[in-house]
């Protein structure tokens, strides 16, 4: 069972915007609030309207399982190599190795009340990053099997 | 009538409990606010963050996310055993 | 007390849309009104100065809990006490 003309539109429409608020929020989320988690359930959120406007198998052609198992794994073995990666410059567990080092989100910080730079905090926009990918796979996963459940039916 | 009592009075207990505890919460004052006070004060210099609520969970609190992401984790594997377990094996097709 | 009256609307707001998921025996309707629950508990969270918690209580509680009723009202039966 596929919903009306009007929610298939809808989704199709709303379903990139809603991606790119997603990956805002976690690309964004050592500035404003938010964060990995909250992006990536925002994202879900975009896969589960595609989920319930359309029948099984055309969701399937754009969801794969394949990927999104993919992105849950490895988003946790990304978020598990930062924090281990900290070993190999001497430091103990998930130390903040990044910050003020120069490099790739390493830029000095300003102190006080600022408007923000993309480019500081150290780990925590890559730990962000890691989340947002293991939360979009897993919660939009989660609802593809619950559909794969109804298939028999021609749902 | 037996039940219309039974109830008021249970709402009335419950009303008397939760009143008990709002009126003797003090909102917003904790009475010890010394690694709150480390974490707003030094917390931009330490992480480099300008969220404090990101800086605390992912740097300062990393190991409870690392907890979290792992139950995630677990509860989808979960999820993905129950269901595969209800289509009864051979037309399962692992797509 | 001025700006506590939005805070006292979605309270409100709270119990009777709390109530109407009881009521209602159209399960979609009852689902419905669940969402609007987390959906009005996500902006007393933002009334409450919490927008990290405000965001993932909009995602997770008004959009992905609804889509998985939504699905399975769609595998069984759409109205209460139907077909027993």
């Amino acid at each position: 069972m596929r919903m009306s003309k009007i929610v298939r539109t809808a989704a199709d429409i709303l379903y990139p915007a809603i991606l790119i608020f997603g990956l805002y929020i976690v690309a964004h989320g050592h500035l404003t609030p938010g964060g990995g988690f909250q992006g990536g359930a925002v994202i879900a959120t975009g896969g589960a309207l595609v989920i319930v406007a359309y029948n099984y198998k055309e969701v399937t052609g754009w969801l794969k399982k394949n990927v999104l198992t993919g992105q849950e794994v490895s988003g946790l073995v990304g978020f598990i190599g930062v924090g281990l990666l900290a070993l190999a410059f001497g430091q103990v567990f998930f130390f903040n190795y990044l910050v003020g080092s120069g490099s790739i989100f390493g830029m000095p910080v300003p102190y006080g009340i600022n408007p923000g730079e993309l480019n500081t905090a150290g780990i925590v926009p890559l730990m962000n990053f890691a989340v947002g990918i293991e939360v979009w796979g897993g919660l939009t996963v989660v609802i593809l099997y619950m559909l794969s459940g109804l298939e028999k039916e021609g749902c | 009538m037996k039940k219309v009592l039974v109830v008021g009075a249970s709402l009335l207990i419950m009303a008397a409990f939760f009143g008990m505890i709002a009126l003797n919460l003090t909102f917003g004052s904790p009475k010890t606010t010394d690694m709150d006070d480390y974490f707003l004060r030094n917390g931009q210099e330490l992480t480099g963050s300008n969220n404090e609520c990101t800086a605390v969970v992912f740097d300062f609190r990393g190991f409870d996310t690392l907890g979290e992401s792992t139950v995630l984790f677990c509860a989808i594997v979960g999820v993905g055993l129950m269901f595969r377990k209800m289509q009864g094996g051979e037309e399962y097709e692992d797509e | 007390m001025i700006e506590q009256i939005p805070q006292i609307l979605v309270l409100l707001g709270l119990i009777v849309s709390a109530v109407l998921t009881f009521h209602f025996k159209d399960l979609l309707a009852a689902t419905l009104a669940a969402g609007l629950f987390s959906f009005l508990i996500s902006l007393e969270f933002y009334i409450l100065q919490a927008p990290d918690v405000a965001i993932s209580q909009a995602a997770i509680g008004a959009g992905l809990t609804t889509a998985i009723f939504i699905i399975a009202i769609r595998a069984t039966k759409r109205f209460e006490g139907e077909g027993s």
